[in-house]
C-alpha cells in the first residue's frame, strides 16, 4: 500500500511542476510580444508618454520575473488583475462565467458518461455484429464533425425546423434548476454527441484489449455464463482504464465547450476567451486560459491518479 | 394518415419480412428497430421526422451505391497489385477515397470550376439560389458555390502545409531524440509533455492572441502546436528501431547522426507515420476550421469553410440549410480520411500476423 501512496504523491509532484511550468508559459507568452503590453494595447500613434504613462499603470517598468511572482500569486489567491478592456477585475467577470461553464459541462458529463461506458460494454461484447458496426460509423462521423457541424444541426433540427428546444441558452440569475436545464439542453447534447463518441470507442478498445486475456479465456473454458465474465472477471480489472477515459474525455469537454459555447452563445469562460482575445485584452485571455490549462491538467493527473490507485497489481503488491 | 407515411411503414415493415424470411438476422434487428424507433419519432416530431428518416436512409444508400461502383472501377482500372488490395476494400474506404479525390481536383481546378471568384461580389445579399448561383449568395451578395470550391483549396491548402511543417519538425527532432539519447532526449520529452499539458484550442487562442492572425503565424503556431505529437510518435516508432543490430552496424561503420535518420531509421518508420499523417491532417483541419469559425484564423475576404459557418450562421434561424454546407463539407472530409486511416491500419496489423 505504501508504494501506491509514494507513487500517487510522485504524480502529484510532477503535476504541480507542470502547471508551474504552464503559468510561465502563459505569462511568458504575453512578454513576447512586439514591443510590449503597453505599446501593444495603445497602438502605434501613441505618444511616448501615454505609453510611459500606461506602463506605470500596469507596472511595466518591474522586471518579468517579479511581476510574474506577483501575478502567480494573486492568482492562487482568486485575483487576476484588472481587465484591459473595461477595468473590472477579472475575477469578478471570470466567476459567474467558469461557474456556468462547469454547469454544462457537469449536465453533459452526467448524461454522457453512463450513456458511452453502457454503449462501449455492449458493442465490446457484439463486436463485429450490425450494432457494433453501425456505432463504429456513426462514432467516427461524430468524431470528426466539428462541433460547430453538430450544434447547429441540432439547433436546425431541434430548434428550428420542431420548436422543442430554445436555440440561444442565455441564463439568468433567477432562472430555476429546471429552467436552466431546458435552456442548455442543446450545448449539453452537442457535448454529449461529440464526447459520448470517443469515449465509447476508447471503452469499446480497453474491454476488448481485456476479453482477449488469458483468464477471461479461462474464466469462459471453465463454464461461467457470460454476465458473469463480465461482471466478476472483466469490470475489476476494466475500471483503471475506464477511469482513464472518463477522465480523459471530461479534459476533451474542456475544449469542446469553446466552440459549443460560441454556437449557442451560452455566457461561459469559453465565450469569454473568444471576446477577449479580439478585443486583446491580455489579462482576461491570460486568466481564462489558465484556468482552461488547469482543469486540463488536473483532470490529467486524476486519471493517472485513478488508474494507479484502481490497479489491483500495485494495491496488492507481492 | 397520407400515402407517404402508408408507403414508409409498408416499405420497412415489408423489408423486416424479407429479413426475417431469409433469416438474415442482424439485418432484421436493424430495420425492425428502425421501424419501432420511426413510431416513437413519428408520434413526437410528426411527419418531418420521418421525411428526415428517408433522406437520410436515401443518402447513405447513395453513399453505398457510389462506394461500391468505385471500388469495382478502381479494381478494373488498377493495375493487378493494386486491385488485389481494392478488391478487400471495405464499402467505406472505397467512399473515403472518392471523397477525398473529388475534394483534391475541387482544390486543385477550383478556379476552372468555380464560375465566380472568391472575393467578387454577384448578387444581393442572401439571394436565394438561381441559375446563376447555385446555392445562392453569401452574407456581402458573393456566390456561395465559388467560395466553398475556393474554400476547398484554401482550408485544405493551409491544413497541408501546416501538417507538413509540424511533421517535418516532429519527425527530425523524434528521431534525432531516438537515436542521440542522453540529455537531448530527456530534455525533448519534458518539453513536449509541458507543451501537450495546454490544451491545443486554447494554446492557438493565446498565441494568436499576442503573433495576431496573420497566414504564416497562423500555419507556424498550429505546426508549433502539433509538433509534439509527432515527435511523441516519431519518438516512439524510432525507438523501437535504434535497438536492432543494423542501426548497430551502421553506428560502428561509424555513420553520422544524420545518415542514421534518413538512411537507416526513417525507411523503417515509413508505414506507422503515413497512417498518422492522415489522422494529424485531421485534427490540423479541424483546428483550422475551429479557429476560422472563431474568426481567428483564415481572414476574410478568403474564403474559408469555418469562416463560412460562421458569417451565415443567422440564416440557420430561417431553416436554411446553407450555412451547414461549408460545415458538412469540413465533416466529410474528415469522415472520409478516417476511414482511409482505419482501413490502412487494418492492413498493416492484418499483414503482421
Amino acid at each position: 500500500m505504501k508504494d501506491v501512496f509514494g507513487i500517487v504523491a510522485k504524480r502529484l509532484g510532477l503535476g504541480l511542476v507542470t502547471l508551474l511550468i504552464v503559468s510561465i508559459i502563459i505569462f511568458g507568452a504575453v512578454e513576447m510580444l512586439p514591443g510590449d503590453l503597453a505599446q501593444a494595447v495603445l497602438g502605434q500613434s501613441a505618444t511616448p508618454e501615454t505609453v510611459e504613462a500606461m506602463r506605470k499603470e500596469l507596472g511595466l517598468d518591474r522586471p518579468a520575473p517579479v511581476r510574474y511572482l506577483d501575478w502567480l500569486k494573486g492568482a492562487v489567491t482568486g485575483d487576476f488583475g484588472t481587465s484591459l478592456a473595461n477595468k473590472r477585475p477579472v475575477a469578478e467577470q471570470i466567476g459567474p462565467r467558469f461557474a456556468n461553464t462547469l454547469f454544462l459541462a457537469a449536465y453533459a458529463a452526467v448524461i454522457a458518461v453512463p450513456l458511452s461506458i453502457g454503449l462501449g460494454i455492449m458493442a465490446a461484447l457484439y463486436r463485429n455484429s450490425v450494432f457494433d458496426r453501425v456505432a463504429n460509423v456513426a462514432t467516427l462521423t461524430s468524431i470528426s464533425s466539428p462541433e460547430f457541424f453538430v450544434g447547429y444541426i441540432l439547433v436546425l433540427f431541434l430548434a428550428v425546423l420542431n420548436p422543442l428546444f430554445p436555440s440561444i441558452s442565455s441564463l439568468s440569475e433567477d432562472m430555476t434548476l429546471a429552467q436552466k436545464l431546458e435552456r442548455t439542453f442543446l450545448p449539453a447534447l452537442t457535448l454529449v454527441l461529440v464526447v459520448t463518441a470517443h469515449m465509447m470507442r476508447m471503452t469499446r478498445a480497453a474491454i476488448i484489449n481485456l476479453l482477449a486475456s488469458p483468464y477471461i479465456e479461462m474464466a469462459r473454458l471453465k463454464g461461467v455464463p457470460n454476465w458473469r465474465v463480465i461482471t466478476h472477471h472483466a469490470l475489476p480489472n476494466a475500471w483503471a482504464p475506464v477511469i482513464n477515459v472518463v477522465a480523459l474525455n471530461l479534459a476533451y469537454l474542456i475544449t469542446g465547450v469553446v466552440l459549443v459555447e460560441v454556437v449557442f452563445v451560452y455566457p461561459g469562460i469559453g465565450q469569454l476567451l473568444v471576446d477577449s482575445v479580439t478585443a486583446r485584452d491580455f489579462p482576461v485571455v491570460q486568466a481564462s486560459c489558465l484556468i482552461f490549462a488547469s482543469t486540463f491538467i488536473i483532470l490529467n493527473l486524476l486519471a493517472d491518479v485513478g488508474a494507479i490507485l484502481t490497479n489491483p497489481r500495485l494495491r496488492h503488491p507481492k | 394518415m397520407n400515402y407517404f407515411i402508408i408507403g414508409y411503414y409498408a416499405m420497412l415493415i415489408g423489408a423486416s419480412c424479407v429479413a426475417a424470411y431469409f433469416k438474415n438476422r442482424q439485418a432484421f434487428l436493424l430495420i425492425f428497430t428502425l421501424t419501432l424507433v420511426s413510431f416513437v419519432m413519428g408520434l413526437i416530431g410528426g411527419e418531418s421526422v420521418l421525411w428526415s428518416v428517408t433522406v437520410a436512409a436515401g443518402l447513405i444508400a447513395a453513399s453505398a451505391g457510389i462506394a461500391y461502383s468505385f471500388r469495382e472501377f478502381l479494381i478494373i482500372i488498377l493495375p493487378k497489385q493494386g486491385a488485389k488490395t481494392m478488391r478487400t476494400a471495405p464499402l467505406t474506404a472505397s467512399f473515403g477515397l472518392f471523397v477525398v479525390i473529388i475534394y483534391v481536383i475541387a482544390a486543385v481546378f477550383a478556379p476552372v470550376i468555380a464560375p465566380f471568384g472568391q472575393a467578387e461580389v454577384v448578387g444581393t445579399s442572401f439571394a436565394p439560389p438561381d441559375d446563376k448561383m447555385l446555392l445562392g449568395a453569401d452574407q456581402l451578395g458573393r456566390d456561395m458555390f465559388s467560395r466553398i470550391i475556393y474554400g476547398a483549396r484554401n482550408t485544405m491548402g493551409l491544413s497541408l502545409m501546416t501538417t507538413a511543417i509540424a511533421y517535418l519538425m516532429g519527425c527530425v527532432l523524434g528521431m534525432l531524440a531516438a537515436v542521440r539519447g542522453g540529455w537531448l532526449d530527456q530534455f525533448l520529452g519534458r518539453l513536449v509533455d509541458v507543451i501537450m499539458s495546454i490544451p491545443s484550442l486554447i494554446f492557438a487562442l493565446l498565441l494568436l492572441s499576442i503573433f495576431g492572425t496573420q497566414l504564416y503565424i497562423l500555419v507556424l503556431v498550429i505546426a508549433f502546436i502539433y509538433t509534439p505529437y509527432v515527435f511523441r510518435l516519431s519518438r516512439a516508432v524510432a525507438g523501437n528501431i535504434v535497438v536492432m543490430d543494423y542501426i548497430e552496424a551502421a553506428r560502428l561503420r561509424g555513420e553520422g547522426t544524420w545518415h542514421l535518420i534518413t538512411r537507416e531509421v526513417l525507411p523503417n518508420a515509413m508505414a506507422p507515420l503515413v497512417a498518422e499523417f492522415g489522422l494529424r491532417f485531421c485534427f490540423v483541419f479541424l483546428l483550422v476550421a475551429g479557429l476560422s469559425f472563431l474568426g481567428l484564423g483564415i481572414q476574410p475576404p478568403t474564403a474559408d469553410w469555418g469562416s463560412m459557418v460562421r458569417e451565415n450562421a443567422t440564416l440557420i434561424s430561417f431553416g436554411e440549410i446553407t450555412p451547414l454546407i461549408p460545415a458538412a463539407a469540413i465533416a466529410l472530409l474528415t469522415v472520409s480520411i478516417n476511414f482511409i486511416v482505419d482501413w490502412m491500419l487494418y492492413l498493416s496489423a492484418g499483414l503482421k500476423d
